[in-house]
């Protein structure tokens, strides 16, 4: 898989080897976890690639958000944003966590993640397919090669 | 100059400072603010005094023997004898007691318009008084009339928060432990009066070779439990543990710091001194008691979340401690080698002396902190730090002493302790050996143990967040309680990095001694730098641990910052809670913390474990209302000690009473059959 072996070298390159990402559950209806679930399993396996999930946004590079962002999330979002440590990047996965997709203009959902935070990068589909998150992360990376990390 | 300090007058000036002091704040008892000056200015001037008297006598090496005249009884003269033994004993007394007046300033204040005030000054200079005398008086009976003075005083104060019934439990406790432990030293006195005719402590010793062997063994033991019940040794302690907590706090700090060293101090004057020479078995029945009041006094502290509590069962550890370096000291001048004696003697001297010092600050810290906080349960407390920052220091640096860490002050005496049990391990030969080994195995043991319970004490009262609404409402103390700590701690770090000058007064203390007198070599090396035991057996310096541990610290702090963290910024922000608020029921407990260890020992501390469960329904059984679990430490020494022989006294009392009926007719027949009696006896 070409997609792959370019993630492992920009990973590599980028995180010395690993990228750490915290997924973040703001309100959805499970069908992006369901494809993210699968990036894990035997088929896909991200985890040679040096990509691995970790259970604390202490330890993340990266947060993938998904769903629309329901009152009762926003707080638990912030955070969770609050407490991962700098340089970080933040990515809304799925229609849903863009702009609230199908649970737009809801009185449950506040909107998007961007109404909450500030999100960095969008995958989009309703809900993207492992191979399309796969093709997207490496989007991310090539584009985050260009250009220089800022520390705040 | 030092003439003049060290004249008998000086003495009396002092003794009359403490008794000026009591009698004025008693009578000044109406207005609470001036007899508590009254009071502690007297105490203070006092302490002054002594100290400037202990020290000009330590230095000029004057030994002060005088009596007064005009004692109304022929076998009561009131002789005192201010050796340098005595004399360094009054400098505990004086140096402990003017931090602890400085203290009770402040401190006493909560007590106003509650209790008398008055009365507090008045038992509080006559327990200073009281101690004075102990240490001074060269007269049997004398000597018991300033024992009791001391003991009786210092039962005043522990039962002064008196609307606490459990405080006047424990002043009982006290007074019926104290009159054991009296009703032995009279009986050890009387012997010594029948054998040498007198009561006076020089002619004693002068006559001490008219005692027949089993008559010294029997003083021995008679004067091993009188004045073991007052140091607080395993199995006599029961008293302290209840007593301490009882009393105002800078009692407390008096009472632990140096009220128990005078049952010390006896030993030391008695075995060593006056009853010389002595068999070995005397020193082996110290250090095995020493090692078993160390090793189970600090897990008795271990169990304990009442602070102060803790704190009097790390007295009986220390008292442990400070027999070893004694019962070493018997041991090598029974085998005849004063060397190696006196090395154990300066151990023994020198960490009563930084136990006076440590353990006050503990015990002041102890009473800022229940002060603020209106319990003794550790568990309530929590998060002082940010309250209380000053006394966190100062109760860290107590801690930190006790426990043996270096550059404070416990560090050098417990490694003095550790040379000369080393020094018994390399000289004697086999079963001596094993002793010592044994015994250096359990000093080890208290010290990691002795840690252990100041993590979790420290932790559990200072650190993490407020576990109650009192602690999140704790303010700092009044700056007299802060200055009497402040200058304790500052002592415990000057008298660890300036060891070696101390340890080269306290050998001058110890050749005081008959038995030590005209011996040429020492096993101290005199130097400036530090402890130095001879032939390069052993070297540690004061300074130098400060000078590494501050580079140390210095090398770790530039490391971070410049290595580490070269090209990150900091950023403060909240603790990660995965989304759930912490609360300060997530913290560790000190029982949680201790359990483990508890556990291990569970075959020596026997704990116990209680469950209760109330149930919402009493017929399904699926929701509890309330769980109740309750930890315990079972009083061993109660159930198989204390309660066996309080039956038999009972027995005994009821055998007693069928020959006392109360009717007179049966009297009168006893008078009868005990008059045919001695009748026939003349016949």
């Amino acid at each position: 898989m070409a997609v792959g072996k370019k993630i492992e070298n920009k990973v590599k390159k980028l995180f010395r080897g690993s990228l750490a990402i915290r997924q973040i559950d703001a309100g959805s209806d499970n069908a992006c976890e369901q494809e993210l679930v699968a990036l894990s399993n035997s088929f896909y396996d991200i985890e040679r690639f040096g990509i691995h999930f970790v259970a604390s946004p202490r330890h993340a590079d990266m947060l993938l958000v998904t769903g629309p962002v329901t009152r009762n999330m926003a707080e638990a979002v912030k955070r969770a944003y609050e407490a991962t440590p700098e340089p970080k990047i933040v990515v809304a996965v799925g229609d849903d966590a863009i702009d609230g997709g199908i649970f737009k203009d809801s009185y449950t959902v506040l909107g998007g993640v961007d109404s909450v935070l500030p999100v960095n990068y969008q995958i989009p589909g309703n809900p993207p397919t492992p191979k399309k998150i796969l093709f997207s992360l490496l989007n991310i990376l090539e584009n985050l090669d260009k250009k220089p990390v800022i520390l705040k | 100059m030092l003439e003049i300090i060290t004249a008998p007058i000086s003495f009396f000036i002092l003794l009359s400072l403490f008794f000026f002091g009591a009698v004025g704040s008693l009578l000044l008892r109406k207005d609470d603010d001036s007899a508590n000056i009254w009071g502690s200015f007297f105490a203070i001037t006092g302490s002054l005094w002594g100290l400037l008297f202990s020290v000009a006598t330590i230095i000029s090496e004057h030994i002060a023997a005088f009596v007064v005249k005009g004692s109304p009884f022929p076998l009561l003269s009131l002789s005192f004898n201010i050796d340098l033994l005595s004399a360094f004993f009054i400098f505990i007394i004086s140096l402990i007691a003017l931090f602890c007046s400085l203290y009770a300033i402040g401190y006493v204040r909560h007590y106003y318009q509650k209790y008398n005030i008055g009365a507090l000054g008045f038992f509080y200079n006559f327990f200073i008084l009281g101690m004075l005398l102990v240490v001074t008086a060269s007269n049997g009976i004398f000597f018991l009339i300033g024992w009791e003075i001391m003991s009786v005083a210092s039962f005043f104060a522990v039962i002064y928060d008196r609307d606490d019934q459990e405080n006047v439990k424990a002043g009982f406790l006290y007074l019926v432990m104290t009159y054991i432990g009296t009703a032995f030293i009279v009986a050890a006195f009387l012997l010594l009066y029948k054998f040498t005719g007198s009561f006076d402590f020089a002619i004693i010793k002068s006559g001490v070779g008219l005692l027949p062997v089993g008559v010294k063994n029997i003083i021995f033991l008679a004067a091993l439990i009188g004045f073991g019940v007052k140091a607080g040794i395993i199995p006599l302690h029961i008293w302290l543990p209840a007593a301490h907590p009882a009393a105002p706090s800078h009692i407390s700090a008096l009472m632990s710091g140096v009220m128990i060293k005078t049952g010390i101090f006896m030993m030391i004057r008695l075995f060593l001194d006056i009853l010389q020479p002595i068999p070995i078995w005397w020193g082996i029945v110290v250090l095995t008691i020493g090692m078993i009041s160390s090793l189970l006094g600090v897990l008795y502290a271990l169990t304990e979340h009442d602070i102060k509590r803790l704190l009097a069962y790390h007295s009986i550890e220390n008292i442990g401690i400070i027999l070893l370096g004694l019962g070493s000291a018997l041991i090598f001048s029974s085998l005849s080698m004063p060397v190696l004696a006196l090395l154990s003697l300066v151990a023994a001297l020198f960490h009563t002396l930084n136990h006076a010092i440590f353990k006050s600050l503990l015990f002041l810290g102890a009473g800022s902190v229940i002060n603020q906080m209106h319990t003794r349960n550790m568990e309530e407390y929590g998060g002082l730090i940010k309250y209380m920052p000053q006394t966190a220091f100062f109760f860290l640096i107590g801690s930190m002493a006790i426990s043996a860490l270096p550059p404070f002050n416990g560090f050098f005496s417990e490694w003095l302790t550790f040379q000369s049990l080393f020094q018994g391990i390399a000289i004697l030969d086999s079963s001596m050996r094993w002793l010592f080994i044994l015994t250096v195995g359990a000093l080890a043991f208290t010290g990691g143990l002795a840690l252990a319970c100041f993590v979790k004490a420290f932790g559990s009262i200072f650190l993490a967040r407020p576990r109650s609404v009192e602690a999140a409402h704790a303010k700092e103390s009044p700056s007299s309680m802060l200055f009497g700590m402040g200058a304790l701690a500052t002592l415990s770090f000057l008298f660890g990095i300036f060891s070696s000058q101390v340890t080269f007064l306290l050998e001058k203390v110890g050749r005081s001694f008959t038995i030590f007198q005209n011996m040429p070599v020492t096993f101290l090396a005199e130097n400036n730098q530090g402890l130095m035991v001879k032939n390069g057996f052993a070297s540690v310096s004061g300074l130098a641990f400060l000078v590494f541990f501050a580079g140390v610290i210095m090398v770790v702090i530039f490391i971070i910052r410049r290595v580490v963290n070269r090209r990150q910024k900091t950023k403060i922000g909240a603790t990660w809670d995965c989304g759930t608020d912490l609360t300060s029921r997530m913290e560790i407990t000190s029982t949680g913390f201790a359990r483990s260890i508890v556990l291990i020992f569970k075959g020596i501390l026997k704990p116990s474990i209680q469950h209760e469960i109330e149930y919402h329904d009493s017929e399904s059984r699926y929701l509890p209302k309330q769980r109740t679990v309750i930890l315990g430490v079972s009083d061993v020494y109660k159930t198989y000690f204390y309660q066996p022989l309080h039956t038999l006294v009972h027995i005994l009392s009821l055998r007693t009473k069928k020959i006392q009926s109360g009717n007179i007719n049966t009297y009168i027949f006893y008078i009868f059959i005990t008059l045919l009696v001695v009748l026939f006896a003349t016949l």
